[in-house]
């Protein structure tokens, strides 16, 4: 199947491109090993953002045409992006702590932007798991997934800002911190993990959407057994209507 | 801890993660497909009730 | 009547009601502003005495305030026509979606103009703020706040009113999208107080002002889908 193709080619992809950061690449030399993290790191972010702008696009598209396939993708794009921005969370951490000697700082806007899309890529996967019409789950979905998106490019601008204007003194300040020594090779092992990243994300969005796709045929047919079974039972009077 | 501790960290989290998330999405597409084959064969072998339509 | 005419009669039309049930309803709406009130009073128990470092955490304080009452404000005027039914109702008039929301931004954008606007002397007084010439400033900032929080309220109010667990449900999703201005509006606050040494103000009401369109289209364009569920 060519699905399986793409997830070995993602396998070894990611296998080679790690293997090229950790071990070919030189270390930085303002940074160290350090400076090895943010391979991981941006392409986590970058594939979060990827995600969600699918999630976005797949949601318009559902209250344009009524698709759940639609949907199906959407929460797909959703769920595979929570995980990456975690990553990418947690690579910022792993990071920041060496570089900067703490965890977390503030005045970093990619960190404070990133957290606030993990809040609200989480609130979203609530949102459908306490929604139980199809229907409406998908429609609050996407209403939810669209205003979050346009959200971030104004979260993005609000956090460049709030840094730019702060004169106090910074721990370590972030810019010159990201000028590396070696560009070239140091671009080259990010567009590599990057490009291995994609292969797996492609993978990962397949493979939830058919998942998705086969779990609300099992929901719906959950559905037609309850309310027959209601019915049923009630000798045709109409089943009380559940919270949507 | 030092720097390659966290590099290790870094790395290890992530792609220790990506590959528990394509083990258990697989794992999770492989019983949702057999839950829907185990549905669809007793819908064959017991044809539903005529209590009316959908 | 043209178009547009006929769009904003309902709309008006709209927020006169909910500004007449908000009336009516006093106490809801008195209690919503005790509330934000409290939550001042606490901060200062919290983070004082010391009024040097209240008076520096006003700004956000303030807005913190806002932003806890306006989730009220905003759930409070969708729960009553979500228990009556009259939302089907609502769906069932032949009229622009668009309007409708505009109406109930409306009236949710004047409850919270009143919110914040009765919590700047709050304020002023618990933190010891000289508002003195920066008040046309704040105003400002409190108008283009809470059309925002009013435009994200809206929309998400009548998309968790008919939610279980909606009481949670509202602020989480709120709460994330709205940090952007909550930071502007703060920030806005704290410059116009300090008579805007860095020249950043205006700035800032940009921020918000974009953020208010932003939200505004997105809320009107997909009301009508969440009247229609």
């Amino acid at each position: 199947m060519k699905t399986r193709v793409l997830g070995v080619a993602g396998l070894l992809a990611v296998i080679g491109a790690a293997f090229f950061g950790l071990f070919v690449v030189p270390a930085d030399l303002n940074q160290g090993d350090a400076q090895r993290i943010m391979y991981v790191h941006v392409a986590s972010a970058w594939i979060a953002y990827l995600s969600f702008g699918v999630t976005a696009m797949a949601g318009l598209g559902y209250l344009w045409r009524r698709d759940l396939r639609l949907d199906a993708i959407a929460l797909a794009g959703a769920e595979v992006g929570v995980m990456f921005t975690a990553f990418a969370i947690w690579g910022g951490m792993m990071w920041g702590r060496p570089v900067w000697g703490v965890f977390w700082q503030w005045e970093d806007p990619r960190l404070t932007t990133t957290a606030l899309l993990l809040a609200l890529y989480l609130g979203y996967l609530l949102l459908r798991r306490l929604s139980e019409d199809p229907a409406r789950r998908a429609t609050r979905a996407a209403i939810v997934g669209l205003v979050a998106a346009v959200d971030i490019p104004i979260v993005h601008f609000s956090v460049i800002w709030w840094r730019g204007l702060h004169q106090g003194p910074t721990i370590g300040s972030p810019d010159k911190l990201l000028h590396p020594s070696a560009p070239l090779q140091f671009v080259a092992a990010l567009l590599l993990m990057l490009g291995a990243f994609t292969l797996v994300w492609s993978y990962f969005m397949i493979r939830r959407y058919q998942l998705a796709r086969i779990e609300w045929q099992i929901e719906e047919h959950g559905r037609v057994g309850r309310i027959s079974a209601a019915r049923r039972a009630a000798f045709g009077a109409p089943a009380e209507e559940p919270i949507r | 801890m030092t720097d390659l501790g966290f590099v290790v960290a870094a790395y290890g989290v992530i792609l220790g993660g990506v590959a528990i998330y394509a083990l258990t999405l697989v794992r999770r597409l492989r019983i949702a497909r057999e839950a829907s084959l185990r549905i669809r064969r007793d819908a064959d072998a017991a044809p539903p009730t005529p209590s009316g339509g959908r | 009547m043209s178009q547009l005419a006929r769009h904003a009669t309902v709309a008006l039309a709209i927020a006169r009601k909910d500004a007449l049930s908000e009336l009516r309803g006093r106490q809801a709406s008195g209690s919503t502003l005790f509330f934000a009130a409290l939550v001042l009073l606490l901060f200062g128990f919290a983070l004082g005495p010391d009024s040097q470092r209240l008076s520096e955490a006003a700004p956000g304080l303030l807005w913190l305030a806002i932003v806890f009452g306006g989730l009220l404000t905003v759930a409070r005027l969708h729960q009553l026509e979500a228990e009556d039914g009259a939302f089907e109702q609502l769906a069932l008039y032949p009229v622009d979606r668009r309007a409708i929301f505009a109406g109930k931004a409306l009236a949710a954008s004047t409850a919270m103009l009143v919110l914040g606007g009765l919590l700047l002397p709050v304020v002023a007084i618990l933190y010891a703020l000289p508002i003195g010439a920066a008040w046309l400033a704040l105003i400002a900032t409190v108008v283009l706040g809470a059309i925002g929080f009013a435009a994200v309220g809206t929309a998400y109010a009548a998309l968790t009113v008919r939610m279980r667990a909606r009481e949670v449900m509202l602020p989480l999703l709120m709460l994330p999208i709205v940090a952007p201005l909550l930071l502007a509006a703060v920030k806005a606050t704290a410059a116009a107080l300090t008579g805007d040494p860095f020249g950043e103000l205006g700035s800032w009401l940009q921020l918000l002002a974009g953020f208010d369109v932003v939200m505004l289209v997105v809320g009107a364009g997909t009301y009508g889908f969440l009247l229609e569920e």
